[in-house]
C-alpha cells in the first residue's frame, strides 16, 4: 500500500474520533457546572471520606450517561490507584438475584486474585460478598457498583438492590451505588424500603445547549497542525469547516434536525453519515454532505414504496383513496376495480388493464406494505372479497406520487377531485 | 449528655436540661424579637450580644453590635445559633459549665467537613436513641417481662421505613444483655436474621436452631421446624434455661402463600416448654391481624407496638442531637427547621433527612471549593455555614421530580407528541393506539404549519418517550396497533410547557 491520500487519512481521523467516547464528552464536560463534575465530585468524596453514597444517572439513550461514568471511573483508577475497585451488573443479564450475586462474586474473585467457584451457592455468595464488604472497608478501599438498565433490577422482589443499599447504611462497609436508567422515574420503581435506603441524589442528563454542540462541531471536523498532513491541506480543510458552520443554510438544516432529535449520539451519527459522504478528491467536506445525510436519516420508507410502484399500482391507489373520500369506510377489490373501470371510462385513458393484471398490482402493494387487509377474521373469503384499507396518509401518496419518475399527470389531478 | 430542647415556636419550652432556672425568666419576652432579627438577617455581623449575668460574664470583642440587650442563646437552639466574625473562642456565658463552647467551622477544613459528614451520616449510629425512648422501654419492659417470668413471648414491631426500628432494636438488645448481667440471670442469646437473606423462609427456623444447638450435630431425619417443636415441648434441663432472643427484621419476606412459615414461628412461642421472645419488624401496621388468625383464636396475639413516622420536632431534635457533639457550629437553625417541616410533611423518614442534610453539605462545599478555585474578586464572606438558601436548594433537589425539567428539554416534535397526549387523554378514555395518536399530532402541526414527521420517526420518537417513562408502549404486532398511554400528570406538561406560547394555546 502507497502513501495514503490526505482525504483518506482526515477521513480515518474524524471518524476514529466520533467512535471514541472520550474525546466527545471531554470537551463537554470541561465546565465546573457539567454531569461530569457533580459526578466526580460525589464519588471521589465518598472515596476520600470513606462515607457510601448512592447516586442515580437519568437522561434519554444517546445522551452520555455511561461515557461520561466512564470517564469519571478512569480518572478515579488514576488518582486513586490502589483504594477503588469497580463491580459492573447490568439489569438486562443480572435481574435475577441469584445471577446478580454470582456476577458479583465472580468479580471481586477477579478483582482481589481469588479464585472463584461457579458451583457455590446464593448463600455462600452472599456471605461472601459481605465479607468483602467488611474486608475493603476495614483496608480503606471502595467499591463501586455501576448497576446499567437499573430499571430492569427494580422488578421483582428487589433484593439485589436491598441488599446492597442495606450494606451501604452499616459503617463497615466502604461503597458507592452508581445506578444508570433511562427511566425519569427509576426511583419511583423502588419499593418504599428499598427506596428509603436510596439517598436520593439523581443527575439529569439533558441534551446539551446549542453552543456547546457548535464547540463539539469544530472540536471534531478540525484537523490538528500536525506533520503527518500537507500544511496546506489542513488551513483548506479547516477554512472550510468555517465556511461551513457559518452559512445560514446550514444552520437551517441543523435546526431542521434539532426539531426531531436532541441527544448527543444522534447528533454523531448525523455527523458521521456526513463525514463519510465527503468527496474523496477534492478531499474537503462540502455543504451537500450534510443535506444528504439529514435527508438519510429522515428516511420515510412508505413514501419510497410509492416512488417505486408502476403506474397501475398508482391508479389503485388512486382509486382507493377516491373511495375513501367518498366517504366508503370499507373497500375490497372489487369496488377498487369499478372505481377504476369508472375512471378509464370518464377520462379515457391508456392505462386500462385485465383484472387478473390489477390482482398482481394488489399483491405487490400488499407486499410493500403499503395497503393491508382490514381486519384478519376474514380468512374464509377469497381474497377479491376482503375489505381492505390503505396504509398510508393521503399526504404521503400525494408526495410520493409528486416526486415520481413518471406519475401520469391526470392521476394528481383524480387524487385532488 | 443532656438532650438538647425541641425547637419551638412557644416559649414554654425554653428551659429543659441543665440550663439554669434563671435564665427561663429573662429569656421570654425580648426572645422572639431577638431570634426574628437574627432569622432576618444573613450576614454574620449582626449577633446579640451577651446578657450581663454574673454567671459567668465575659468581655466580647468591640465587633458586635447589639441595639438592645437581649438573651444570647435563643432557646431552640442553645449555643449553635451564636456566630461570630472573630476566631476567638467565646464562651457562652448564658449556659453554665456543662455544655462546651462552639467555635468557628470553617468549611475549607478537610477535617472539619468530613466530621460534619460523618456525625450527619445514616450509619453512624448514635449513642443515645432519642424521640424514641417509649417505644424502647415499653419493648424493653416486655423483654425483662419474659426473661424475669422465663417465660416466652411475641412482639410485632411496625412502622414506615426509617423511623428506627431496627436501631431500637439494637439498643433492646444491648440493654436486654446489660440487665441479665446485672440482675444475675443468664445472658439471653440472640438470633438477628434479615429475612431478606434467607433463599427459602423456612431457613429461619435453620438460623434459630443451629444458634440454639451450636455443638450438636443436626438431626437428618427431622426438619429443623420439627426439631425445634420437639426441643420446646419437653422440659429442659437447668442448665440450657438460657432465654433466647429472636429478632426477625423485615418480617414480611416470610409471607408464603399458605403463610406457614409465619404461623409456625409465632407458634413456637406458644408451646408450653419454649424459651424464645420473638421480636418481628415489618413495615405493614396490620400484619399481625391479616396474617396470623389462628394466634388469635389461641389467645396468643403478639403485642403490637407501632413506631410512628417522625414529626417536624423529633425530625429537628434528632438532628441537633447528632450536631451538638460536634466543636462547631455547621448548620444555621433556621436551615435544620426547614428541612424537618419538609421531612416530615412528606414522610417522616429519618434517613431521608440526614440526606437532605449530607447534600446541603455538598452545596455548601462546592460554593467554597468554587471561591478557592477563582481568584477571590471581593471579600469572601467569612462565616459559611449551612444556610436556608442551600437548604432550599438541597430540598429541592432531592423532592423534585426530573419530569418537568426533561419535558422542557425535549425536541420540538416529542414535546408536541407529549401535547397531543395530554389532550388525547383528557377524558375518560384511558389508552389508544399510535394510529389514534398520529391524527392528533398531525392536526397540532397542520394548525401551526409545522411539517410533520413520517408515521416511521413518529413511532420512533413514542419508543424514545416510553424509554424514558412519560408514555406507555404496550407490545403489539403491528407498530400501528401499539397502545399508548400517559405516565406523567397532565398538570406537570402544562407547568412545563407554559413558558411557550404555542403549547399553551395548544393545551387550552
Amino acid at each position: 500500500m502507497g502513501k495514503e491520500i490526505p482525504a483518506e487519512k482526515s477521513l480515518n481521523l474524524i471518524r476514529g474520533r466520533l467512535c471514541d467516547p472520550s474525546f466527545i464528552f471531554r470537551p463537554l464536560s470541561a465546565s465546573s457546572d457539567s454531569n461530569y463534575s457533580k459526578l466526580k465530585f460525589i464519588v471521589s468524596t465518598s472515596i476520600t471520606e470513606g462515607c457510601n453514597n448512592s447516586i442515580l444517572l437519568l437522561g434519554p439513550r444517546g445522551s452520555g450517561k455511561a461515557a461520561v461514568l466512564d470517564l469519571v471511573v478512569g480518572d478515579l483508577l488514576e488518582q486513586f490507584p490502589d483504594s477503588v475497585s469497580v463491580i459492573r451488573l447490568n439489569g438486562l443479564l443480572h435481574s435475577d438475584d441469584n445471577c446478580a450475586f454470582k456476577e458479583i462474586a465472580r468479580q471481586l474473585c477477579m478483582e482481589h486474585h481469588l479464585l472463584f467457584s461457579k458451583m457455590a451457592s446464593f448463600d455462600e455468595n452472599s456471605h461472601f460478598i459481605i465479607a468483602m464488604l467488611r474486608e475493603c472497608g476495614l483496608a480503606h478501599k471502595t467499591i463501586i457498583f455501576v448497576l446499567d438498565e437499573f430499571d430492569m433490577f427494580a422488578q421483582g422482589k428487589q433484593r439485589l438492590l436491598y441488599s446492597l443499599l442495606d450494606a451501604m447504611q452499616s459503617v463497615t462497609s466502604q461503597a458507592v451505588v452508581i445506578g444508570i436508567s433511562s427511566r425519569l422515574d427509576a426511583d419511583q420503581l423502588l419499593e418504599k424500603r428499598v427506596r428509603s435506603r436510596f439517598s436520593h441524589r439523581k443527575i439529569l442528563f439533558l441534551p446539551p445547549s446549542r453552543d456547546e454542540l457548535d464547540g463539539l462541531l469544530e472540536h471534531l471536523l478540525s484537523l490538528p497542525a500536525d506533520s503527518s498532513f500537507p500544511s496546506g491541506y489542513v488551513s483548506r480543510f479547516n477554512d472550510k469547516i468555517k465556511n461551513i458552520t457559518s452559512d445560514r443554510r446550514f444552520k437551517d438544516i441543523l435546526k431542521t434536525f434539532f426539531n426531531a432529535h436532541s441527544t448527543v449520539n444522534s447528533f454523531l451519527k448525523f455527523i458521521f453519515c456526513a463525514v463519510s459522504l465527503m468527496n474523496l478528491e477534492s478531499g474537503l467536506l462540502s455543504l451537500e454532505n450534510f443535506k444528504a445525510a439529514l435527508s438519510s436519516m429522515q428516511r420515510q420508507p412508505k413514501l419510497e414504496a410509492v416512488r417505486d410502484c408502476s403506474v397501475l399500482e398508482l391508479y389503485l391507489l388512486v382509486c382507493m383513496r377516491r373511495l375513501e373520500v367518498k366517504e366508503q369506510s370499507s373497500y375490497n377489490f372489487i369496488s377498487v376495480m369499478k372505481e377504476y373501470k369508472a375512471i378509464h371510462d370518464s377520462f379515457q385513458t391508456s392505462d386500462y388493464y385485465a383484472q387478473n393484471v390489477c390482482i398482481r398490482g394488489f399483491e405487490h402493494l400488499r407486499e410493500r406494505q403499503v395497503i393491508c387487509y382490514a381486519e384478519n377474521r376474514g380468512q374464509s373469503q377469497t381474497g377479491e372479497y376482503r375489505p381492505m384499507k390503505l396504509l398510508i396518509s393521503a399526504s404521503e401518496l400525494h408526495q410520493g406520487m409528486r416526486s415520481h419518475a413518471c406519475c401520469p399527470a391526470i392521476l394528481l389531478k383524480l387524487l385532488d377531485h | 449528655m443532656p438532650a438538647i430542647a425541641g425547637p419551638s415556636s412557644s416559649p414554654q419550652k425554653h428551659v429543659v436540661g441543665s440550663r439554669s432556672e434563671s435564665i427561663g425568666g429573662v429569656r421570654s419576652a425580648e426572645v422572639n424579637t431577638s431570634r426574628k432579627r437574627k432569622l432576618r438577617s444573613d450576614s454574620a455581623a449582626e449577633v446579640s450580644a451577651t446578657v450581663v449575668l454574673p454567671v459567668n460574664s465575659i468581655s466580647t470583642p468591640m465587633k458586635w453590635k447589639s441595639p438592645r440587650r437581649c438573651a444570647v442563646s435563643i432557646p431552640k437552639t442553645s449555643d449553635e445559633e451564636i456566630k461570630e466574625d472573630s476566631n476567638e473562642k467565646l464562651e457562652n456565658p448564658v449556659i453554665s459549665v456543662c455544655l462546651e463552647v462552639k467555635s468557628k467551622w470553617n468549611p475549607k477544613d478537610d477535617e472539619q467537613m468530613k466530621a460534619v459528614k460523618e456525625a450527619l451520616h445514616v450509619s453512624k449510629a448514635p449513642s443515645t436513641v432519642v424521640c424514641r425512648e417509649d417505644e424502647q422501654r415499653r419493648v424493653f419492659e416486655f423483654v425483662k417481662g419474659c426473661m424475669e417470668q422465663k417465660k416466652a413471648g411475641s412482639l410485632y414491631i411496625c412502622g414506615c421505613p426509617g423511623t428506627g426500628k431496627s436501631l431500637s432494636m439494637e439498643k433492646v438488645r444491648l440493654q436486654a444483655e446489660e440487665w441479665a448481667k446485672q440482675a444475675g440471670l443468664h445472658c439471653p442469646e440472640t438470633v438477628s436474621v434479615n429475612c431478606t437473606s434467607l433463599t427459602k423462609s423456612t431457613d429461619i427456623f435453620s438460623k434459630i436452631l443451629g444458634n440454639y444447638e451450636s455443638g450438636k450435630k443436626a438431626n437428618g431425619s427431622f426438619s429443623p421446624l420439627q426439631q425445634l417443636q420437639r426441643l420446646f415441648s419437653q422440659k429442659q434441663q437447668q442448665s440450657r434455661s438460657k432465654m433466647m432472643l429472636i429478632i426477625a427484621d423485615e418480617m414480611d419476606y416470610l409471607i408464603t402463600r399458605d403463610r406457614g412459615v409465619l404461623h409456625e414461628l409465632f407458634m413456637l412461642t406458644t408451646l408450653p416448654f419454649s424459651r424464645c421472645i420473638l421480636i418481628g419488624v415489618a413495615n405493614a401496621i396490620d400484619l399481625a391481624d391479616r396474617f396470623l388468625p389462628k394466634l388469635k383464636s389461641l389467645n396468643c396475639k403478639p403485642l403490637v407496638v407501632t413506631f410512628r413516622a417522625y414529626s417536624k420536632d423529633q425530625i429537628l431534635r434528632i438532628l441537633q442531637e447528632r450536631l451538638v457533639a460536634l466543636p462547631f457550629v455547621a448548620f444555621q437553625s433556621n436551615a435544620l427547621e426547614i428541612c424537618a417541616r419538609k421531612v416530615s410533611a412528606a414522610s417522616g423518614d429519618m434517613r431521608k433527612a440526614l440526606c437532605v442534610c449530607r447534600s446541603a453539605l455538598e452545596i455548601l462545599e462546592i460554593e467554597v471549593r468554587g471561591s478557592i478555585d477563582q481568584e477571590p474578586k471581593g471579600p469572601v464572606p467569612e462565616c459559611q455555614v449551612v444556610k436556608m438558601d442551600h437548604m432550599i436548594a438541597a430540598l429541592s433537589k432531592t423532592f423534585k421530580s426530573p419530569i418537568v425539567d426533561t419535558i422542557q428539554s425535549l425536541p420540538q416534535h416529542q414535546q408536541i407528541i407529549v401535547c397531543s397526549a395530554a389532550k388525547a387523554f383528557r377524558g375518560s378514555k384511558k389508552d389508544r393506539t399510535i394510529a389514534e395518536l398520529n391524527k392528533l399530532y398531525l392536526e397540532i402541526c397542520k394548525s401551526s404549519m409545522i411539517t410533520p414527521a413520517g408515521i416511521t420517526e413518529f413511532s420512533n420518537m413514542c419508543t424514545v418517550l416510553n424509554d424514558q417513562g412519560i408514555l406507555k408502549l404496550s407490545h403489539a404486532r403491528d407498530d400501528k396497533l401499539k397502545r399508548v398511554s400517559l405516565r406523567v400528570d397532565e398538570a406537570d406538561i402544562t407547568f412545563a410547557l407554559k413558558e411557550i406560547r404555542f403549547f399553551r394555546n395548544c393545551l387550552l
